[in-house]
């Protein structure tokens, strides 16, 4: 079947027509049967009849055994197919011996199906879809996401190209195409998107020129090396992680209150910097408290099942939203680690995949026990809101303070006390001692209680996991209503479809998490090939298979099945090793291939599926952002982790958030310039820089960004402060590099920016922006200074030759809003 | 499209402008307005998705006007007058009506009937009735079409937004604005097709978030732009401190050589768009300026509403509204917030119709005299209505309800001076006619020559809806 995909999408359908006939199509496809040659009339077994035997059948011969009154199970193939004692449901290819065909068609209310109490009709055009079906071959397209799988053999090579296995899989199957691999790309750029890839900054023009100049064999290899192990390259993939699990600052509802998860993000970072394996890197987040002696860090992890949309608004009902929350938390588990839409099954089973309502209900019952009934009611409109449970992520040393300080509070609480009552029955003298010594007492608490917040506020608090003693009751809603609670209770359970955990107790979200990297099961498979094929895109610009979010039937299947299986299993093989896979892909020649487009790519592989390139895309939001920052040199990248930080926003923009009214209190020191991904995340409104540059607002789980172009992106990169500033710092630089030669500036800045140089072309426009822009200010000191004094900066910008620097800021500008500047390739 | 250099653009903008201003000055040539309705030639950047094949069928408006009045009005002081609440006021309300129905903030208490706080009387040829709350939409009796009998799924604010604008409550779905731009672009290329704005006033305002103006899953150049009052009307709108307008389309002259020249090298067609992208962004930063300015408004125009340039009141937003669809703008929004009356509901609903009334009527009499009212849907209404029963959280006040509430829509297509559907006695159950969000969503699309059941877009494997997978319907009673 796959190859068969394969051949409709690479080779035009009229081409391919008159070649193949059915039957030599049939002789080709071993394991599935014939497709009509007219595509309008080809039924699709996922698009098509499924939906049908689901709507109509499954009630009673599907997944539910509880509803199910005869052996035959019309969602399983083999049951479908199988022998039902002399006879079969559905008999490829053969209408009159396809029992379903005869029952369907049936006069005889006794044999009629379904059967009228059952209030399902099929419609003629219902029938008429499952007779062609058969008629077909009855194509029962088995899904390739849940198939086991071994590591390929490597073809041997149809040319000299390639240095690994990687190679080999790509060129096998361009060369199935008649397409050839793009050269390598030049230094230059190689050295541009190692740099972005693995750390999301652009290389320093002194980091460039070395590359350039090392003649080494393994020069590329070790800038790999020194990129995989910089601080940096936790933060790159923690941008992508962020997406996935919807990472933000705000509780998303209503109020849109801070919440307390920073410390969390800084974990991501961490555990990426450290290589932590994959396997234990969903352990800790699902269950790091169900860990034996869980360590401080792997509560912090547990930040992940806090990260919903949540809300304590007046008037809600707790019911309702513990079933938007068990949703909320279910989407995002299959999305995140099984590339599913399990989310599709709230109200129904999926249409098109074999999760059941039933699963959808048994997976959200694994995240019964978390803490959620608080924050119902003391959650209050506070920045930051209370979310408990929440931790105090702090010091050793400040920690030890922190309990010294509980513990002299507590003592001297105890000695008031009898103080209190003194004063309030002692006279004369004695009462006055008295009410000295309570001043005296109270004047230490007070300073005891100061001390203890100051400290307090050295730390960073964050929302954890932390498991009730009994976990709430998990029902079966039915079509998904809250209201009704006639549906069966549910354990928690994977889908059933796939291997089950098989433990005597109530499974656990640690059970869970390993089922769910468990790889000698498909559960493990499925993982590895959703994480393999995302690794893959975010190295490649596509993936495998281009949904990244769709592993289901509905989804694309990969366009080189070998190449996914091969890296899914690499990664298994190492561990789930994620660095080493990323060493792998980048080591290779695929991906040192140049980026630009033949005609022939561009006629026959438009969307780069089979690999003959590399891709050529914006910038993420962030990037965009700290490109900017670290050309101009405003960068602050001391720092790895920590809180969140607020770079200029227009006046305003959260005017209409309420419960509290917002006032945005800007960074205005060295914490506004650093990296995107610690913006406040606001849910409800996102950076509006952030925004126009297609970053997500983190309600759902992002896998891939849109990457749109818009008159808003380019006015933020045109207008924004912070963009300014970056052009008017960068200025500075240049106008100091220059020496007073208009023309050395000009090759420093493009340099800087592009990391290549300038043509004479370029240097002839920026030349003319240049002196126009300087004739313009010299002729107007006014704007001059308004232009010089408008830096987001604590010094203001100064120049003996204002109209020079601010004809720099023009450049600077320009270069920044550069295509190629904002652009990986 | 021809690349033209940015001054021959704002050139030729220059001459269409004066041409339109000519065209307002006489009234608005309507055939002119009127030849758009079938084919129009989009904007660059807001164009719509090629392959989508719209309109289905001729349609019969070509914008949409969303008066949104956030938090929740009551039906029950406004469109939809029950006596029998008069006569049981006090009492408990009955069982039978309430049980195992989802409630709010009334969770737990005693519920008890709570009789109109105001008077109705009947207007118009039509008759239909209105509260004195809203003397000035009395006047629109015979213009618009009320819909008795709405009712939605979500009982708090927030989500109950997201329902109404994106037909579902699970985020990162688009928006109705979207949609529509998705599937019509813009008639404009200077300005966003679908443009939102929020004005100030009222009662503490429950929240709204940008979500509710998001493109969720299609292309996030469709998404709402919100305009401001104060401060840029679009954010980074103004060209920095110092920099004139001739430099800042030298810079931007110069991005653009720059990317078209190493262009030629990679005929990459992203790279054409962001040339395009920052000529709109250029445009706009012309043509934002010159909506937002007022001061070509008659002053009896300003009166009509009672708008004062740059106050951000809903009145100066309707009038911004009238100048937003003159300039081809697809999907207006305008949120006014403020209607969550859980209590002192007769201090609360003074205040927001006393900002809101007259500006309504306002818009639907310029919209009239312009003659665009009949190519213009106006929709008003909140995310949902009011209970029957007593809150009293302070003074007399309701409780959110959606199990029936009133919607008004008029224009195109619309029959006008017409009420549609009915609650029960009590207001509690739309019982006649039940027009859900979906068949609202259904109906407004089918007025823009769209068949909401082949209007899709692949996400998740799935071909999603903006009405879902729910049955809904257009309901063809309330259409001409």
């Amino acid at each position: 079947m796959l190859q068969h995909r394969f051949l409709m999408m690479i080779m035009p359908r009229t081409k391919l027509l008159p070649v193949f006939s059915c039957l030599m199509l049939l002789a080709m496809m071993s394991s599935s049967p014939a497709q009509p040659d007219n595509p309008t009339e080809r039924i699709s077994f996922n698009r098509d009849v499924r939906p049908i035997l689901s709507d109509n059948c499954f009630q009673c011969h599907g997944p539910d055994e509880h509803s199910r009154v005869t052996e035959l199970r019309l969602d399983s193939r083999s049951s479908t197919m199988g022998d039902l004692g002399g006879y079969q449901a559905v008999v490829p290819g053969n209408i009159q011996q396809s029992e379903l065909i005869d029952r369907i068609n049936s006069h005889d209310s006794d044999e009629k199906m379904p059967p009228a109490d059952s209030g399902k009709r099929l419609s003629t055009e219902e029938i008429q879809t499952l007779t062609t079906w058969i008629q077909q071959g009855a194509a029962w397209p088995e899904f390739w996401a849940y198939q086991p799988f071994q590591k390929h053999p490597i073809p041997k090579p149809a040319m000299q190209w390639g240095n690994g296995w990687i190679d080999s899989l790509v060129l096998q199957r361009l060369t199935t195409s008649q397409l050839k691999p793009s050269p390598r790309a030049d230094r230059t750029t190689l050295i541009r998107r190692l740099y972005f890839d693995l750390t999301g900054l652009p290389p320093t023009l002194q980091q460039t020129r070395a590359f350039l100049q090392d003649e080494s064999d393994d020069a590329y290899q070790k800038v790999v090396e020194q990129l995989l192990s910089s601080p940096h390259f936790g933060e790159r993939m923690a941008m992508y992680w962020l997406d996935l699990v919807r990472f933000a600052d705000t509780v998303g509802y209503h109020g849109d209150q801070d919440h307390n998860i920073a410390p969390y993000r800084s974990w991501v970072i961490e555990a990426f910097n450290k290589n932590m394996r994959f396997d234990q890197f969903t352990r800790e987040q699902l269950a790091g408290d169900l860990l034996p002696q869980p360590t401080l860090q792997q509560r912090i992890a547990t930040g992940y099942n806090r990260l919903l949309q949540t809300t304590h608004e007046g008037g809600l009902q707790p019911k309702e939203y513990r079933a938007i929350y068990a949703a909320d938390r279910v989407r995002n588990v299959s999305a995140v680690w099984m590339g599913g839409t399990l989310g599709c099954a709230q109200c129904h089973d999926h249409k098109y995949d074999p999760y059941t309502s039933k699963d959808f209900y048994s997976m959200a019952a694994f995240f019964a026990d978390i803490d959620d009934e608080q924050h119902f009611k003391v959650g209050t409109n506070a920045l930051p809101t209370k979310r408990p449970p929440e931790l105090l992520v702090i010091g050793a040393e400040d920690r030890q303070k922190l309990d010294e300080l509980s513990e002299q509070i507590a003592l001297a609480e105890k000695r008031r006390k009898p103080l209190d009552k003194k004063v309030k029955t002692l006279e004369g003298e004695d009462l006055e001692a008295a009410k000295q010594q309570l001043a005296k007492i109270t004047a230490r608490i007070q300073k005891l209680k100061t001390d203890k917040k100051q400290t307090e506020s050295l730390g960073q608090w964050t929302m954890v996991t932390q498991g009730l003693p009994t976990p709430r009751v998990s029902r079966i809603l039915p079509r998904g209503n809250w209201l009704d609670e006639t549906g069966p209770v549910v354990l928690p359970a994977v889908p059933e479809f796939m291997e089950s955990i098989n433990v005597e107790r109530r499974a656990t979200r640690l059970d869970l998490a390993n089922w769910l990297t468990n790889s000698e099961q498909v559960s493990g498979k499925l993982t590895a090939r959703v994480l393999a094929n995302r690794i893959w895109f975010l190295l490649m610009g596509s993936g495998v298979s281009s949904s990244l979010d769709d592993f289901g039937g509905q989804g694309k299947p990969p366009s080189n099945p070998e190449l996914l299986d091969n890296l899914a299993w690499e990664l298994i093989e190492n561990g789930w090793d994620l660095k080493q896979l990323i060493r792998e892909i980048v080591t290779s020649e695929t991906y040192r291939q140049s980026s630009i487009e033949t005609d022939l790519l561009r006629e026959k592989d438009p969307y780069n599926q089979l690999f003959g390139r590399q891709d050529r895309y914006r910038l993420s939001a962030e990037m965009v952002r700290d490109s900017a920052l670290a050309v101009s040199g405003l960068l602050n990248i001391q720092a790895v982790g920590g809180k969140s930080i607020k770079p200029f926003q227009p006046e305003g923009y959260y005017q209409h958030l309420n419960f509290p009214a917002r006032k945005y209190k800007r960074n205005v020191d060295q914490q506004q310039w650093r990296r995107g991904l610690y913006i406040h995340w606001q849910r409800q409104f996102l950076h509006p820089t952030m925004k126009s540059l297609d970053a997500p607002s983190r309600e759902e789980c992002t896998a891939q960004r849109p990457r749109s172009n818009t008159p808003l992106a380019a006015l933020a990169l045109l207008n924004d402060p912070s963009f300014l500033t970056a052009a008017q710092v960068f200025a500075e630089t240049i106008m100091r590099q220059s020496g007073g030669d208009t023309r050395v500036g000009l090759d420093f800045a493009f340099e800087t920016a592009t990391s290549r140089q300038p043509d004479e072309n370029e240097i002839k426009i920026l030349e003319q922006l240049f002196q126009a822009s300087l004739t313009e200010f010299q002729s107007d000191p006014e704007a001059t200074k308004n232009l010089m004094s408008s830096a987001l900066l604590e010094q203001p910008l100064t120049s003996t030759d204002a109209p020079t620097m601010a004809a720099w800021i023009s450049v600077a500008r320009a270069l920044l809003n550069l295509d190629e500047t904002i652009t990986r390739n | 499209m021809n690349r033209k250099s940015l001054l021959q653009t704002e050139q030729l903008n220059a001459v269409n402008r004066r041409t339109f201003l000519t065209r307002s000055g006489v009234g608005l040539g309507s055939a002119a307005f009127c030849s758009m309705l079938a084919a129009d030639q989009p904007g660059l950047i807001d164009q719509p998705e090629k392959n989508l094949k719209l309109p289905h069928f001729p349609p019969r408006i070509k914008r949409v006007i969303f008066l949104c009045m956030a938090g929740g009005p009551s039906h029950l002081e406004t469109f939809d007058y029950k006596p029998e609440l008069t006569r049981l006021h006090g009492q408990p309300m009955p069982e039978s009506f309430t049980q195992g129905q989802p409630i709010a903030q009334l969770q737990g208490q005693a519920l008890k009937i709570q009789e109109p706080l105001c008077k109705f009387s009947k207007h118009g040829n039509s008759g239909i009735e209105f509260s004195d709350y809203v003397p000035w939409q009395s006047k629109l009796a015979d213009d618009i079409c009320v819909i008795k009998s709405m009712v939605t799924e979500q009982i708090n604010h927030d989500p109950a937004h997201t329902f109404m604008n994106t037909g579902t409550a699970i985020s990162g779905r688009p928006s109705l604005g979207s949609w529509v731009t998705y599937g019509l672009g813009s008639e404009t290329e200077n300005l966003p097709g679908f443009v939102v704005m929020t004005s100030v006033g009222g009662r503490n305002p429950q929240p709204i978030a940008s979500r509710q103006w998001a493109s969720g899953f299609l292309p996030s150049r469709f998404q709402g732009v919100e305009f401001n009052a104060s401060g840029d009307a679009v954010h980074f709108v103004k060209n920095p401190p110092g920099i004139s307008r001739p430099a800042q389309r030298r810079l931007i002259e110069s991005i653009n050589q720059l990317n078209q020249h190493r262009n030629r090298l990679l005929h990459n067609p992203e790279t054409d768009t962001r040339i395009a992208a920052y000529e709109m962004a250029f445009r706009m930063q012309t043509a934002v300026p010159d909506l937002m300015d007022l001061s070509d408004e008659p002053q009896h125009v300003m009166e009509m509403y009672g708008a004062k340039p740059g106050d951000g009141s809903f009145a100066s937003n309707c009038l911004l509204a009238r100048r937003l669809a003159e300039r081809g703008v697809r999907f207006i929004q305008l949120y006014h917030r403020g209607w969550d009356h859980h209590g002192d509901l007769k201090k609360y609903m003074d205040i927001c119709c006393g900002l809101t009334d007259k500006p309504t009527w306002a818009l639907m009499q310029d919209l009239k005299q312009r003659d665009m009212l009949k190519d213009t849907l106006v929709l008003w209404g909140g995310e949902f209505g009011r209970t029957p029963m007593f809150q009293g959280k302070g003074g007399v006040g309701r409780d959110h309800h959606i199990k029936g509430f009133s919607m008004w829509m008029a224009g195109g297509g619309i029959r006008g001076g017409h009420a549609y559907g009915e609650t029960d006695d009590l207001g509690y159950h739309a019982v006649k006619d039940v027009v859900h969000v979906r068949d609202l969503h259904a109906t407004l699309l089918h007025l823009l020559g769209i068949d909401h059941e082949r209007f899709t877009f692949p996400f998740q494997g799935l071909d999603m809806k903006l009405t879902g997978v729910e049955k809904a319907r257009v309901v063809k009673d309330i259409l001409t």
